[in-house]
């Protein structure tokens, strides 16, 4: 049973689309918002993103304020008909990705394999992947736990969004 | 500061999402159409959200798109100051940023412009070695073996072709 607990539409949406829209809050207070490929824990509710050592901004300045947020609302490629939109307010955890046996990091590292298919000629070529070692595993793991979602069903932003606290 | 190369570039885009800090101190984010106004040098949003309509203050705009196999991606963020003026929701830009270290282009490299990833090579190159420096130690050895066998496995259970090589 998933921890977080949504309707399936919601589930659905957090497991197959490709990207979220993350922000984070900067030392100035200025929220910036990159897109990045999210992972879905289903078993912890959790959701994992990562960021390269070389690019590290997003987990700075999730470690430096915790509160974060993440907005599901491009379903290319997430085959979903009738998406719902669904931004995510949580809290944020900073770790560097060290351990591939944890169950997180495997299902991450799946995820990233299945909807960018292209990353394992990267991954299978020994020389590539030592060039790219500081982009491809040398990252860091920003954990985020739910606090409140809102909902915009059909991805349709006209509408006000339903409110759900977790 | 303004860059025109960059603000054309959001012509190319449908919408954007635009995101601000609510008081509990969560960022907020909702997509929304988005115009860009070249004389006055800044963007505005004719058909906002009903919840952004109140927005005002630091803000972020962000552009991105990509394709069904999570490629060919373009991105970039704009940074500025959400007021209203006119009548309209307008974000004052103070910066334009690209994940690709250019300050011409939004699209990230790709192995069909080798100079293109050269550059982003060294840039990333460089940063990981600052980051690297300041940890103090050394990153553990990468469980390569491991990751082949994650990659197997993957392989089964999802069996996919590769059609060419794209680095993001």
């Amino acid at each position: 049973m998933p921890t977080l607990d949504v309707p399936p539409e919601i589930n659905r949406a957090l497991r197959f689309y490709y990207t979220c829209e993350a922000t984070t809050v900067n030392r100035e207070g200025q929220p910036v918002t990159w897109p990045t490929l999210a992972y879905y824990d289903e078993e912890s509710g959790q959701i994992l993103l990562t960021a390269s050592i070389a690019f590290p901004v997003k987990a700075f300045n999730a470690r430096r304020h915790p509160q974060v947020s993440l907005l599901y609302s491009d379903p290319t490629g997430a085959k979903l008909e009738q998406a719902p939109a669904v931004l995510i307010q949580g809290d944020a955890m900073v770790t560097e990705l060290l351990d591939y046996n944890s169950s997180q990091v495997r299902g991450l590292f799946r995820a990233m394999i299945r909807r960018q298919p292209d990353s394992r000629r990267l991954i299978s070529n020994r020389i590539v992947r030592r060039i790219f070692a500081w982009y491809l595993f040398q990252r860091l793991v920003i954990t985020v736990r739910p606090r409140r979602l809102l909902v915009w069903s059909h991805g349709d932003f006209s509408v006000a969004p339903t409110e759900i606290e977790v | 500061m303004w860059n025109e190369q960059l603000a054309a570039l959001a012509h190319g885009y449908s919408s954007g999402v635009l995101s601000i800090v609510d008081s509990n101190g969560y960022p907020l984010s909702v997509r929304c159409a988005v115009c860009l106004d070249e004389t006055r040098q800044a963007f505005t949003l004719p058909t906002p959200p009903a919840q952004a309509m109140a927005w005002r203050g630091k803000a972020c705009l962000l552009f991105h798109q990509y394709n069904e196999r999570l490629e060919g991606l373009r991105q970039m963020v704009i940074l500025g100051e959400l007021v209203c003026e006119e009548g309209l929701l307008t974000l004052r830009v103070s910066k334009f940023v690209t994940a690709n270290g250019r300050q011409n282009t939004d699209q990230m490299p790709h192995a069909t412009s080798p100079l293109h990833m050269l550059q982003f090579f060294w840039l990333g190159w460089h940063n990981a070695r600052t980051y690297l420096a300041r940890r103090g130690r050394p990153w553990p050895a990468i469980p390569y073996k491991l990751i082949e066998h994650l990659l197997d496995e993957e392989e089964v259970a999802s069996p996919t072709v590769s059609a060419g090589v794209q680095h993001v």
